[in-house]
């Protein structure tokens, strides 16, 4: 019934692993945008923007993701009939909206590791709050952020591997689908486990050789900690 | 599209039970986890190479990999080795070795946390070797590391919703089930999605609450 797992079933296997790569490139990317804006309204004077971003940041990461990749897989056709993403797009919008929090989290600690005297020293020099920021905080709180978003990274391509319950054929689905096929899990998933880590340790690898070359390194307590399990 | 709630009050008691097991799955993985991960962190900084070794290979290897992925080789592969497990001792295994990986390093960056300069003062000061150890090391690596570990325990009860997948009767699969059965979708994920918010809030309420009372000593203080 079964044939053995030969070396044609990588090829499936690549394939996913390709697809994960695609997944977070996108979702992660649209999650540092979504993440920037979200973190710098978070210590925004304005209370309003405030109240709105803390809302949003501490609503998603007390969700687990495999809830929220549900609620917008099943939800938003519900809630917006007519409107039908394909698998790949509603686990692009639920990997983003997940992204997007934990980035604005790791935003909001950067700039607040920055010393406080370069923020008062651009009030002194009379900047205003959006030159303030782009000319002095930011610069500076971008090298601070860098290596917790490099955890993030590989905790965003770890929790990628929920997406398998929508179907789309990521990494860990295609693991499901050549262990149907041949009756191996074992080798199956310690090749899917295998290619995470090719993927997640060769992240982790850039991190440090980033955290070597501009000398920046952030102690892990004091931040917030990475998502993803 | 009109939301109502009404359909899922019978079902109220099925999502209640499924929290309770995420809940104590968690708990079960946390106690079991932070105590194996002492142990592997010791391992790992002790004057045994190959276990130094393989204690390093084990943490990177859980924490390069997906908990996914670990649930599906404890539980679709473990079987065709011939053991057999029950999904919730899946899922408390699993969660359990995962979680082990990341309290190793919570300790590891906890205890390196700690300044030698203090050490070699607290030596100057003539204090024991056994109060060294006791006021100077663990006090303060304890102060660096509980808020991470809490934060663990919350990422942990989220992660326990991943159980689902594999079958385990928890808050996420009660979610789905009614959902199922009520066709009320929205609602349901609304419901379960404000019951993990909801816990985990009061996690990080009280582990906030913990850490100023445990930890008054140390106000104001950075060590």
């Amino acid at each position: 019934m079964f044939r053995p797992f030969e070396w044609q079933d990588l090829i499936p296997l690549a394939q996913g692993a390709w697809l994960t790569i695609q997944l977070c490139a996108v979702s992660g990317i649209l999650g540092v945008i979504f993440g920037l804006i979200l973190g710098i309204a978070r210590t925004s004077p304005s209370r309003i923007a405030r109240w709105i971003s803390t809302i949003y940041i501490s609503c998603v990461r007390g969700i687990p993701v495999l809830v929220i990749i549900f609620f917008v897989f099943f939800g938003i056709p519900l809630l917006f009939p007519g409107l039908e993403p394909d698998k790949f797009a509603s686990a692009v919008i639920a990997l983003t909206c997940f992204a997007a929090a934990y980035v604005a989290e790791i935003v909001r600690g950067s700039i607040e590791a920055v010393a406080k005297g370069q923020s008062e020293a651009a009030d002194a020099l009379g900047l205003n709050y959006w030159r303030k920021l782009t000319y002095v905080i930011l610069p500076q709180a971008v090298k601070i952020m860098v290596p917790p978003g490099i955890g993030f990274l590989i905790g965003l391509v770890k929790d990628s591997s929920l997406v398998t319950v929508t179907g789309l054929l990521e990494l860990t689905h295609a693991g499901n689908i050549v262990t149907n096929l041949t009756g191996d899990p074992i080798k199956t998933f310690l090749v899917v486990a295998g290619m995470y880590f090719v993927i997640c340790y060769g992240i982790s690898r850039l991190g440090r050789l980033y955290e070597k070359r501009t000398g920046v390194h952030v102690d892990p307590l004091k931040l917030p900690e990475p998502a993803g399990i | 599209m009109a939301l109502y709630f009404g359909d899922l009050l019978p079902y109220s008691s099925l999502l209640l039970e499924g929290l309770w097991t995420a809940l104590y799955i968690t708990l079960v993985a946390m106690l079991a986890g932070s105590a194996l991960g002492v142990l592997v962190y010791l391992g790992k900084v002790g004057p045994g190479k190959p276990l130094s070794i393989l204690c390093t290979c084990y943490i990177e290897a859980i924490r390069n990999t997906p908990l996914l992925v670990q649930l599906y080789l404890i539980y679709f592969a473990l079987p065709a080795l011939g053991i057999n497990l029950e999904p919730v001792w899946a899922a408390v295994i699993g969660l359990t070795l995962n979680n082990a990986a990341y309290t190793a390093e919570i300790y590891r960056a906890g205890f390196e946390s700690v300044p030698h300069g203090l050490r070699e003062a607290g030596k100057a000061l003539g204090m024991k070797p056994g109060q060294i150890v006791r006021y100077i090391i663990l006090l303060p690596a304890t102060r660096n590391v509980f808020p991470a570990l809490t934060n663990q325990l919350i990422l942990l009860f989220l992660a326990s919703s991943i159980g689902s997948i594999i079958s385990l009767p928890e808050l996420t699969n009660a979610i789905m089930s009614v959902s199922n059965t009520t066709y009320r979708t929205i609602e349901v994920l609304a419901v379960g999605g404000l019951l993990y918010l909801g816990v985990s809030a009061l996690m990080s309420l009280a582990s906030k609450r913990a850490e100023t009372t445990l930890f008054r000593w140390a106000v104001g203080t950075h060590v």
